[in-house]
């Protein structure tokens, strides 16, 4: 089945929520997987991948440690929580390129890069081990696929973009991941109960006049 | 003659933004469905009804096509037989008197067959990337049988019920921008018909009118036989549709802070420009004066047994009779007619008035602020990115300069806080609970910007002035969400509520009012604080009757000859 981005979006910012991460980093988590998801690649599966990881039981673990030269954290990097950092310090590249160890589903800082190279008007090159990708925000130019967990991803301005991944205006999530985001997502609606369905939206009155 | 001469500034957001002012805002020229009606009439629309293929029993399906210059878009209507006991407005509902979707151009057998299988499901079915909207309506049962059994009858139905109730059916849910499956809005937003706000929503609703129209005559036909009268043009224009909406719509205006912001400053900028005028011609005051008065008959059609409506409609009759006076003494042309009349009215009237003067004064100058309409989509994705390198203490100040009045409210008082807004697991129906008396608080959705803003200005507080907001927010992710919000206001200093959201006497209808009136809603009629009932369209030509001269001010009637 096929699904709009909006819909994706949606799905992505309940799912993050519901496993655990903060308003703010759900709402980047909704952006950055449409933004994949756009760009053709498996957005809903890479976000898939990171919430069954469950790094939200230790958060602070898992954020970088911005005023070293290579960013890391005590265990695995979080992307979303990297990622975020990496856009809010997007003016950084203009000085140099920032470097993140240990990171997992890396492929979701990606959309982040992106922020970064709107923001500056540049392409941005990211180095995965030994996998490239450019972006200038728009369009992302990617030769092999990135892999599940990087070791050391560096993130510079320059590159220039060469065959583009296809975009795409709808996602055909893999229907399981789309069921587990769902069950992330889940977690986050109240049960519904007599009183609520009486209390909490309807007027009382009959609509049958 | 009208010269520009001392600015008059928009009017603060401290002051336009308060729960009681959004509540009292009225339609406008810059209003959705107006801006619709326009374009189809300035660019020649032509409209098509391709199938009509309905049952005596109101069972069946129709097409109805809207050529416009480049595109064309189709209503396809499905019509049921929905047992009286079915029928709800709520979004729990699960069957309904009619349901609809707008197809991207014209459909084919294969797509009607298609959606025929999906769109009387509603949220349970799936409509796809060819479709703009999914919506429903159900019937008005007492206009309904009116109008069925006076045509049936051989006779015109009775024009004082109809101007009381104001449509055969009402709207439930019209769902756009990629829901249950339909195109996302990027699909169809670089279309000038289709760039400013919920136009592909006031298309499907429009045509949604026409539709409504013919199947009451259809099933009067098939009740009365030869002897069946064809309903009254003159009285079918008075049949608008109605909208029955509840709690979903209020979390919108939160969600889309800059968007709301667009629409808000839009309207603030008209207002702005008018008063901003000198002097005004005569034929520009008596354009005034004119549609005044046949607002004063709409508003005299305005019903609610809503205690609080029914108090504000008192106040804005009583506000109707002194602007009349005001315009018995004042002259309209001289001394920043428009400015003084503003001015007068924030003395003199309550906010229903107030506001309704703010849109009214609007009319004469259509060539000054109609342009406006092209300001009012979100076009500004960078607004969402975070600026990581602002200092703590500039975030401090944007804070304190949106939410000022929420620093010092204590919000652990029970009755700041007494309400939580979550998303209910039943068809995902977002709803408001009693935090302290419901297991919901952990469900809470971020519908309260104050209090989070009061939160991280708290936070704020224990960091030093010149650190980069980038690292607070790695130790406090939890306050991410407010620090966007306090920068998207930088660009946007209409997007925030300035009142509080989870207040134990909070009135969502305020903030449903607020959205509704910017699609051009009238008649609003609450029927509970987080539910409310209006009118689309009432007055407004039909397609075939659609010309440049009767585009725009159908929303005033004009007084029986």
């Amino acid at each position: 089945m096929n699904f709009s981005l909006n819909e994706v979006e949606a799905t992505a910012k309940r799912a993050a929520r519901g496993a655990g991460y903060s308003w703010g980093h759900a709402e980047e988590a909704a952006k950055a997987t449409r933004w994949l998801c756009a760009q053709g690649l498996d957005g809903t599966g890479a976000l898939e991948r990171l919430l069954n990881q469950n790094l939200t039981a230790s958060p602070e673990s898992h954020a970088p440690n911005t005023n070293e030269c290579i960013w890391a954290g005590q265990k695995a990097l979080c992307p979303l929580m990297a990622g975020a950092a990496l856009s809010d310090c997007a003016l950084q590249l203009n000085e140099a390129a920032i470097s993140l160890k240990d990171v997992a589903v890396p492929t979701l800082l990606l959309p982040f890069a992106a922020n970064a190279a709107r923001l500056l008007k540049a392409c941005a090159t990211i180095e995965y081990d030994g996998t490239v990708a450019i972006t200038d925000g728009y369009s992302l130019t990617l030769a092999t696929a990135v892999p599940d967990h990087a070791q050391l991803v560096s993130i510079g301005l320059g590159g220039t973009l060469a065959e583009t991944t296809s975009p795409r205006s709808r996602a055909i999530p893999d229907p399981l991941v789309w069921a587990a985001l769902n069950q992330f997502a889940h977690r986050t609606y109240a049960p519904a109960t007599e009183e609520s369905r009486l209390r909490g939206a309807g007027s009382g009155l009959s609509d049958n006049d | 003659m009208t010269q520009a001469s001392a600015h008059i500034p928009r009017r603060d957001p401290a002051q336009v933004m308060r729960l009681s002012r959004l509540g009292s805002l009225h339609q406008c020229r810059l209003s959705f469905m107006r801006q619709l009606t326009r374009r189809m009439a300035q660019e020649g629309w032509t409209f098509t009804r391709p199938v009509f293929d309905v049952d005596e029993n109101g069972v069946g399906h129709a097409v109805y096509t809207a050529h416009g210059p480049e595109h064309a878009y189709s209503l396809v209507a499905f019509a049921h037989d929905l047992p009286p006991e079915q029928r709800s407005d709520r979004v729990i509902a699960e069957a309904w008197d009619a349901t609809f979707t707008l197809f991207d151009g014209i459909p084919t057998a294969q797509d009607i067959r298609r959606l025929s299988q999906n769109v009387p499901l509603q949220e349970a079915g799936r409509v796809s990337e060819s479709e703009l909207s999914l919506s429903r309506a159900n019937r008005s049962v007492r206009l309904w049988a009116h109008v069925v059994d006076s045509l049936a009858a051989g006779h015109q139905p009775d024009l004082d019920q109809i101007y009381q109730v104001g449509y055969l059916m009402r709207t439930t849910a019209v769902y756009g921008s990629g829901k249950f499956g339909a195109a996302d809005r990027e699909k169809t937003c670089d279309r000038a018909e289709l760039n400013a706000p919920f136009q592909a929503e006031m298309l499907s609703v429009y045509l949604t009118r026409t539709f409504v129209r013919d199947l009451v005559q259809h099933m009067a036909r098939a009740k009365g036989g030869d002897h069946t009268a064809e309903l009254d043009p003159a009285i079918a224009r008075w049949l608008g549709i109605g909208n029955s909406t509840g709690l979903g719509m209020a979390p919108f205006i939160v969600n889309h802070p800059i968007l709301f912001n667009n629409w808000i400053m839009a309207r603030e900028e008209a207002i702005s420009r008018v008063r901003s005028l000198a002097t005004a011609s005569e034929d520009e005051a008596q354009t005034f004066r004119d549609i005044f008065d046949r607002s004063k008959l709409s508003m005299s059609w305005w019903r609610s047994e809503h205690p609080i409506q029914v108090e504000k409609l008192s106040s804005l009759n009583a506000d109707l009779q002194a602007i009349s006076g005001y315009l018995t003494q004042n002259n309209l042309t001289q001394d920043h007619p428009w400015d003084r009349l503003i001015r007068w009215s924030e003395e003199a009237l309550s906010e229903e008035g107030q506001e309704l003067l703010a849109s009214l004064i609007l009319e004469p100058f259509g060539d000054m602020v109609d342009g406006l309409t092209g300001c009012m989509a979100d076009g500004n994705a960078h607004a969402q990115i975070i600026d990581g390198s602002m200092t703590v203490v500039e975030v401090r100040t944007l804070i304190q300069n949106t939410f000022e009045w929420a620093l010092d409210l204590d919000w652990t008082t029970e009755k700041n806080c007494a309400r939580a807004w979550y998303v209910s697991e039943e068809k995902l129906e977002p709803r408001l609970g009693e935090r302290f008396e419901e297991p919901i608080a952990d469900y809470e959705q971020p519908l309260a910007p104050a209090r989070d803003a009061a939160a991280a200005h708290t936070a704020l507080a224990q960091w030093q002035d010149d650190t980069r907001i980038a690292e607070f927010m790695l130790r406090h992710p939890e306050h991410r969400h407010t620090i966007r919000r306090a920068q998207i206001g930088r660009v946007a200093p209409y997007s925030e509520i300035r009142d509080n959201t989870i207040s134990a006497s909070v009135m969502p209808i305020d903030m449903l009012r607020a959205k509704l009136s910017f699609f051009g809603a009238t008649h609003f009629d609450p029927r509970s604080d987080r539910w409310v009932r209006i009118c689309m369209y009432a007055g407004a030509p039909y397609p075939e009757e659609l010309t440049e001269d009767r585009a725009d001010l159908w929303v005033y009637p004009e007084p029986a000859e």
